[in-house]
C-alpha cells in the first residue's frame, strides 16, 4: 500500500513522503502565460473562469456596470476561450486527426454491426452459410479501409528509372509511426494469409518505415539519404568507403533493387573505362545478376522490385540451395585475383558474405537492432516461423544492437513478438493514442480466443466494464471535447455496454443550444437513439434560453414542440395579469401575439379558451374607443355576453372585464346593452358580491370605487335601456 | 436491364480540413472556368473566412482565387449573376461583386455591408437576392425583423418587425415585389411589397393530424411558377405550398403513413432546390405537376424527388449534407458541403 499516509512504514517507498498517490515531477510547476484576447476597455471588474470544451477555459471578462448611459455600444463584457497545453505529437495534426476520427466511424460502425449480426446468428446455432466470409477476413476488410485513411507510403518508382543518380526513391507523403504500426497490427494479428511469408512482409514494412523505427542512431535509411546528397559530388564513386558501405547495409535489408542500382553506379560501367575494368566490371554485373535472381518466399512482389518468388516451400528451398551454390561459386572464382581495384574486390567480397549469411558481417552491415533481424530472415532463417522462434531471435538481435531508448514502434514490435498482449494494448495506448487503441482492439482479438478474453472479461477495478469498453469510453471523450467531433462520439458511446447510454446522455445535455442549427443536430441524435426524454429536455433548455433573449415565438414553439406544461401554462398565467389592465401600443401587440403563440391545444385549452375571447372582446373595445365606431362597440358587447355566459371564464376576472365595460355601458350614442344582457351582467355583479364574502376570494387589482362604478354605470345602462326598449 | 455504357455520375470528396458553413456556385465568367464561394470556419484557429475557389475541371480540385474575413461566422449564402451576399451569425450583411470577386488580380471586398442596432438582433438566418429584380436584398432573422438593403448603397429599410413574437428562417423571392418566409411550425409567409404592413398570405403548418411539427430551412420558389413556393424541413418534410390553394399543401417527402413512397430521409432536410436537370417524366406531365426537386439532409442524403414517382439518391453520406447549390449554366453539377469538413462535386451523367 505505498504512499496512503506520510512514512507509515519503514520501508515506505519514497513517493509516499509527500503523502500523493501518483509522483509527480516538479517540472509541472513551471507556470505557463496565455494572453487574453478580450478587447474590451477598463476598467475590468470581474472575471470569472470554468471549463469549456476539452481542455479549454472559458473566461468571462465583465466590465464595471455602465454608470454613463452615453458609452453605450460598447458590450459590457465577454467570455472568451483560452485553450490550455499543447495539442498532441507533432506528427499528424488536429485537422488530419479529425480526418482519421471522421473517416474510421464507417468501418467502425460495419464491423460493429456484422459482429452483432454474426453474435445472433451463433445464439440461434444456425451454420453460417458457406457463402459467409471468416470474421478474420471482415476485419481485414476494415483493417484495410482504416489503414487508407493513414496515409499511403508507397513510393513512387517513377523517379527511380528517369533520374539515375536518384537512388533512393522519394516518397510520395513522409510515411506516419500510426500506419506503420497499423500495419504491424495487421500483419501479425488479422491477415490469416500472409502468416506463412510473415519475414517477408516483416522486410516489406521495414523498407517503408525503415526511416521511423530510431530516434537518435542512423539507419540504413538515413545513411542513405545522406549517401544520397553527396553522390552528384563523387568523381569516383567506388573509391569511396561508404559507397560500399552502404551498398553492403542495403543489401542487408533486402532492398535489392537499390543494391542493384548502386552498383550500376559503379565506374567500370563507364563507357570509356569498360576496356581496362572489363574483369572488374565482369565482377560487379555477376553480383548484380545474383542479387536480382535471389529467390523469395513470398507470393508475389511489387512492380520495381526485384528477386524470384516462390510460393511453395519446396521449390523455394531448392531455388535457395542452386542460388546459394552459385554465390560459393562466384566467391571461389579465380576472376577475383585478376580484379586489380581493392575496394572493389573487398566490397564485392563483403556482398557475398552477406548472402551467405555471415553473422558478423551482416553485424557490422546493418544499424539497428530491426535491421539486424530483417537480414536473419532474409541470409540466415529464411524458414523461421511461429512468434516463439521469431520473439527468440528478436531477443537476440536486440541484444546485439541494444538502444537504451527504443522507439514506441519498437516497443509495440516487441510487445506483438513476445505475445503479450496487455502490452500490446498498453504500448498501442501510450504510444499512438486514444484512437488507435479503440480501434486495433478489434484486430487485436481477430483471431485470438485469449485476447478476446482479456480484452472482454468485466473488471472490477474498471467499475464492472471490459478492456474494450474502457478504451471506447476513453477515445469517445476525446471526441466529446471537440465542437467538430462530438458528433461522433455517440456511434462508440452505443457499442458500449454498460457506460456508454448513460454517457451519451450527458454528452447530449451538455451540447450548445443557442443556435437551432446545432440544436436540431443534436436532437437528430436523440431521435437515432431513442432519446425521447433527452430531447424534450433540450428543447426545454432551448425554449428557456430563446424566451430570455426575448425570441418568444422560437421559445414558445420549442416548449410546445417539447410539451412543457409547466412552462407553458406560466406564460400563459402571465397572460392573465394584463386582463383588466389598460395595455396599449406595442405591449397590447406583444400581449396579442402570444395568446396567438399559444395556440389553443393541450391542457391549457380551457384557460387560453378565455384569454382568446378576451383578447377579441379587448381588442374590438379599443377599435370603438380610438375610431368611436359603433359597429366595433356592437362587436364589443357581443364579446363582453359570450365572455361572461361562457362558464370557463374565471370568477375573479369578472370585475376587471365589467370595469372594461364601463366604457360601453356609458357609449354617448344611446344604449348599446339591452334590458336582458343588462340583468344578466348585474346577477354577475350580484354573485360576486356574495363570492366576494368568502375567506379565499382574491381581490382584483382595481381602483376601489371600481365595483361602484360599475354598479352604478349597470344601473344608468339599465335605465335607458328601459326608456330605450319602450 | 443493364444498358452498357451509360456514363456514370462521378463523385469527388475533396477534403478540407475547415467546417464548411456554406456553398455556393458562382456565374461563370469565362466558359472555361468554374468557380465556388465557400464559408468556412476553422475550429483551430476559431477564425471564419469566405473564400473563392476555382474548380479544376479535369482533376476536380479546388484553388483559392481570394478570401475575406467575415466579422462572425456566415449564416446565409447566395449568389446572383451579378452579386453574392452572405449574412453572419452576428446581425452584419455583405454584398461582393461576383464578377471581382473572382478576379484574382482584384480586392475580394464587400461592396455593401449593412449592420447595426437597427438592422438586426443576432443571428440573420436568410437572406436573396433576385436575379433581375428590383436590386434589393431580402434579409430575416431569429429575431423576427425582415429588412431590404438596397445593393447599390447598403441602405436598408424595414419591412415588418416581429419583435420576437416570430422567428423566421428562410427567404425566397418570388417575383420583383414579392418573397416567401419561412419559420417554426412548418409556417410560410407570403409578402407582397404593394400591401405593406403584414404578409399577405399565411400556411400556419398544419400540414397533417399528428405530425410532430418542424422548423422550414429554405425555401425554392420557380420563376416559371411565381404562385407555388417549395419549402423543406424538419422531420423529411418537402411540401409544395401553393397560393392558389392555400389549404392544401402538397407533401413531397416526409415521415407520414400515407406517402406511397418511402422517404429517402426522416430527419431535418436542410436545402431544397429546383432541379433544372432532371427532366420530369412526360407521360403524365401537366402543368399542375410539380417540378422535380432537390434536396439535402441532415443524415447524407442529397436526393431528387419528382412528384409521382420513386425519389432518386445521388448522394448517401455517412454524414450530414448541409447545403448544395445547383450550378444554373451547367445544372448537371452539384457542389454540397459536408458535415465532415469536406465538400462533394457530383457531376451528372
Amino acid at each position: 500500500m505505498p504512499g496512503l499516509a506520510p512514512g507509515d512504514s519503514a520501508g515506505g517507498v519514497p513517493d509516499s513522503v509527500n503523502g500523493t498517490l501518483v509522483p509527480y515531477s516538479s517540472d509541472s510547476h513551471v507556470s505557463a502565460i496565455y494572453p487574453l484576447r478580450h478587447g474590451l476597455n477598463p476598467p475590468i471588474s470581474r472575471v470569472s473562469v470554468s471549463w469549456g470544451r476539452g481542455n479549454s477555459l472559458r473566461v468571462s471578462v465583465f466590465r464595471q456596470p455602465d454608470s454613463d448611459p452615453k458609452s453605450d455600444g460598447e458590450a459590457g463584457g465577454k467570455v472568451v476561450e483560452v485553450t490550455l497545453g499543447k495539442s498532441r505529437d507533432g506528427e499528424i495534426s488536429d485537422a488530419q486527426w479529425r480526418k482519421i476520427a471522421y473517416g474510421s466511424v464507417s468501418p467502425f460502425a460495419l464491423l460493429q454491426s456484422r459482429k452483432n449480426s454474426t453474435a445472433s446468428l451463433s445464439r440461434m446455432q444456425l451454420s453460417p452459410s458457406p457463402y459467409h466470409l471468416e470474421w478474420w477476413e471482415y476485419v481485414m476488410e476494415y483493417s484495410k479501409d482504416i489503414g487508407s485513411l493513414l496515409g499511403d507510403p508507397k513510393t513512387a518508382l517513377a523517379t527511380l528509372i528517369e533520374d539515375p543518380n536518384e537512388v533512393f526513391p522519394k516518397k510520395v507523403e513522409e510515411p506516419s509511426s500510426l500506419k506503420a504500426a497499423w500495419e504491424l497490427m495487421e500483419m501479425f494479428y488479422v491477415d490469416k494469409l500472409s502468416q506463412a511469408w510473415l519475414p517477408e512482409r516483416l522486410v516489406d514494412w521495414l523498407a517503408d518505415y525503415n526511416s521511423l523505427i530510431s530516434i537518435d542512431l542512423p539507419t540504413v535509411h538515413s545513411k542513405l539519404v545522406e549517401f544520397q546528397n553527396q553522390i552528384v559530388t563523387l568523381q569516383v564513386i567506388e573509391d569511396d568507403p561508404r559507397y560500399w558501405d552502404l551498398i553492403s547495409s542495403a543489401l542487408a535489408v533486402g532492398w535489392l533493387e537499390i543494391v542493384v542500382k548502386l552498383l550500376r553506379l559503379h565506374g567500370s560501367y563507364r563507357l570509356d573505362q569498360l576496356g581496362r575494368r572489363e574483369t572488374e566490371n565482369g565482377l560487379v554485373e555477376a553480383v548484380a545478376v545474383l542479387i536480382s535472381k535471389m529467390p523469395r518466399m513470398r507470393p508475389a512482389i511489387d512492380a520495381g522490385k526485384i528477386g524470384e518468388c516462390f510460393k511453395a516451400k519446396p521449390d523455394f528451398v531448392k531455388a535457395w540451395e542452386r542460388w546459394r551454390a552459385q554465390i560459393t561459386k562466384l566467391d571461389s572464382s579465380a576472376f577475383w585475383i585478376q580484379c586489380d581495384h581493392r575496394q572493389t574486390r573487398e566490397g564485392l567480397k563483403n556482398m557475398l558474405q552477406i548472402m551467405l549469411g555471415n553473422v558478423d558481417v551482416l553485424c557490422s552491415s546493418t544499424c539497428h537492432w530491426m535491421e539486424l533481424y530483417i537480414s536473419h530472415f532474409l541470409y540466415i532463417r529464411p524458414f523461421t516461423a511461429g512468434l516463439e522462434s521469431m520473439y527468440s531471435l528478436a531477443q537476440k538481435c536486440f541484444r546485439l544492437k541494444h538502444t537504451s531508448n527504443p522507439h514506441k514502434l519498437m516497443r509495440l514490435m516487441i510487445g506483438i513478438l513476445g505475445e503479450n498482449n496487455e502490452v500490446v494494448l498498453a504500448e498501442c495506448s501510450r504510444g499512438f493514442g486514444t484512437w488507435m487503441v479503440a480501434h486495433a482492439i478489434e484486430l487485436l482479438t481477430a483471431g485470438s480466443n485469449e485476447a478476446d478474453i482479456l480484452v472482454h472479461e468485466e473488471r472490477e477495478d474498471l467499475g464492472g466494464i471490459s478492456l474494450e469498453e474502457l478504451h471506447r469510453l476513453v477515445y469517445a471523450q476525446l471526441l466529446s471535447s471537440h465542437l467538430l467531433t462530438w458528433q461522433i462520439a455517440p456511434i462508440y458511446l452505443t457499442s458500449c455496454m454498460r457506460q456508454g447510454m448513460g454517457l451519451l446522455e450527458i454528452l447530449l445535455l451538455k451540447q450548445p443550444v443557442q443556435e437551432n442549427q446545432m440544436l436540431l443536430k443534436n436532437l437528430e441524435i436523440c431521435r437515432l437513439y431513442e432519446l425521447d426524454g433527452i430531447s424534450s429536455h433540450l428543447m426545454e433548455i432551448s425554449g428557456m434560453y430563446h424566451w430570455k433573449h426575448g425570441r418568444k415565438g422560437c421559445a414558445v414553439f420549442w416548449l410546445q414542440q417539447a410539451h412543457d406544461e409547466v412552462r407553458l401554462s406560466g406564460i400563459a398565467s402571465q397572460l392573465f395579469d394584463s386582463v383588466g389592465k389598460s395595455i396599449s401600443g406595442e405591449s397590447f401587440k406583444q400581449w396579442e401575439g402570444l395568446i396567438e403563440l399559444l395556440g389553443s391545444e393541450g391542457q391549457l385549452a380551457g384557460g387560453l379558451d378565455f384569454l382568446h375571447k378576451y383578447r377579441d372582446f379587448k381588442k374590438c373595445l379599443q377599435h370603438a374607443e380610438s375610431r368611436k365606431d359603433a359597429d366595433a362597440a356592437r362587436q364589443a358587447v357581443e364579446s363582453l355576453m359570450s365572455l361572461m355566459r361562457n362558464a370557463s371564464t374565471p370568477q375573479r376576472f369578472w370585475l376587471p372585464i365589467l370595469y372594461d365595460a364601463v366604457k360601453l355601458l356609458s357609449w354617448d350614442e344611446g344604449p348599446l346593452i339591452n334590458v336582458g344582457q343588462t340583468n344578466l351582467l348585474l346577477n354577475k355583479l350580484q354573485e360576486l358580491s356574495v363570492a366576494r364574502l368568502r375567506p379565499d376570494f382574491v381581490e382584483a387589482e382595481l381602483p376601489t370605487q371600481a365595483l361602484n362604478h360599475v354598479r352604478y354605470s349597470l344601473a344608468t345602462n339599465l335605465g335607458r335601456a328601459i326608456l330605450g326598449e319602450l | 436491364m443493364a444498358v452498357i455504357g451509360i456514363p456514370q455520375t462521378q463523385i469527388h470528396r475533396l477534403s478540407q480540413s475547415k467546417y464548411v458553413d456554406s456553398i455556393r456556385w458562382l456565374p461563370s465568367v469565362s466558359p472555361l472556368q468554374q468557380s465556388a464561394i465557400v464559408a468556412f470556419f476553422d475550429t483551430d484557429a476559431d477564425s471564419p473566412s469566405l473564400e473563392v475557389h476555382s474548380l479544376d475541371q479535369e482533376s476536380k480540385t479546388l484553388d483559392l482565387i481570394s478570401s475575406w474575413v467575415p466579422p462572425s461566422r456566415i449564416s446565409s449564402l447566395k449568389c446572383t449573376q451579378a452579386f453574392a451576399v452572405a449574412s453572419t451569425i452576428s446581425g452584419s450583411l455583405h454584398v461582393f461583386s461576383a464578377t471581382e470577386a473572382q478576379d484574382p488580380s482584384s480586392a475580394f471586398r464587400s461592396v455593401v455591408a449593412a449592420d447595426g442596432k437597427g438592422f438586426h438582433v443576432g443571428r440573420i438566418a436568410g437572406v436573396d437576392l433576385m436575379d433581375g429584380g428590383s436590386n434589393e436584398c431580402v434579409s430575416v432573422g431569429e429575431d423576427g425583423r425582415v429588412n431590404l438593403v438596397r445593393v447599390l448603397d447598403g441602405s436598408y429599410r424595414k419591412v415588418f418587425d416581429g419583435n420576437g413574437l416570430v422567428s423566421y428562417t428562410a427567404v425566397k423571392w418570388a417575383s420583383p415585389t414579392e418573397f416567401v418566409t419561412g419559420g417554426c411550425g412548418f409556417g410560410l409567409q407570403w409578402w407582397d411589397l404593394r400591401r405593406p404592413g403584414s404578409a399577405v398570405a399565411q400556411f400556419k403548418g398544419n400540414l397533417e393530424k399528428g405530425r410532430t411539427s418542424g422548423i422550414i430551412h429554405s425555401i425554392d420558389v420557380h420563376p416559371s411558377r411565381k404562385h407555388t413556393c417549395l419549402a423543406g424541413g424538419s422531420a423529411g418534410t418537402v411540401f409544395a405550398w401553393d397560393l392558389r390553394y392555400q389549404h392544401q399543401p402538397i407533401i413531397l417527402s416526409g415521415t407520414s403513413n400515407d406517402t406511397a413512397a418511402q422517404p429517402l430521409s426522416e430527419s431535418e432536410v436542410w436545402e431544397v432546390q429546383y432541379d433544372s436537370y432532371t427532366k420530369s417524366s412526360m407521360n403524365n406531365f401537366s402543368s399542375s405537376k410539380l417540378l422535380p426537386a432537390m434536396f439535402c439532409s441532415e443524415d447524407g442524403i442529397l436526393g431528387v424527388i419528382d412528384q409521382g414517382e420513386e425519389p432518386t439518391e445521388l448522394l448517401a453520406e455517412p454524414c450530414a449534407i448541409n447545403s448544395f447549390d445547383i450550378d444554373r449554366q451547367n445544372p448537371s453539377e452539384v457542389i454540397c458541403s459536408l458535415e465532415w469538413e469536406s465538400i462533394a462535386i457530383v457531376s451528372r451523367p
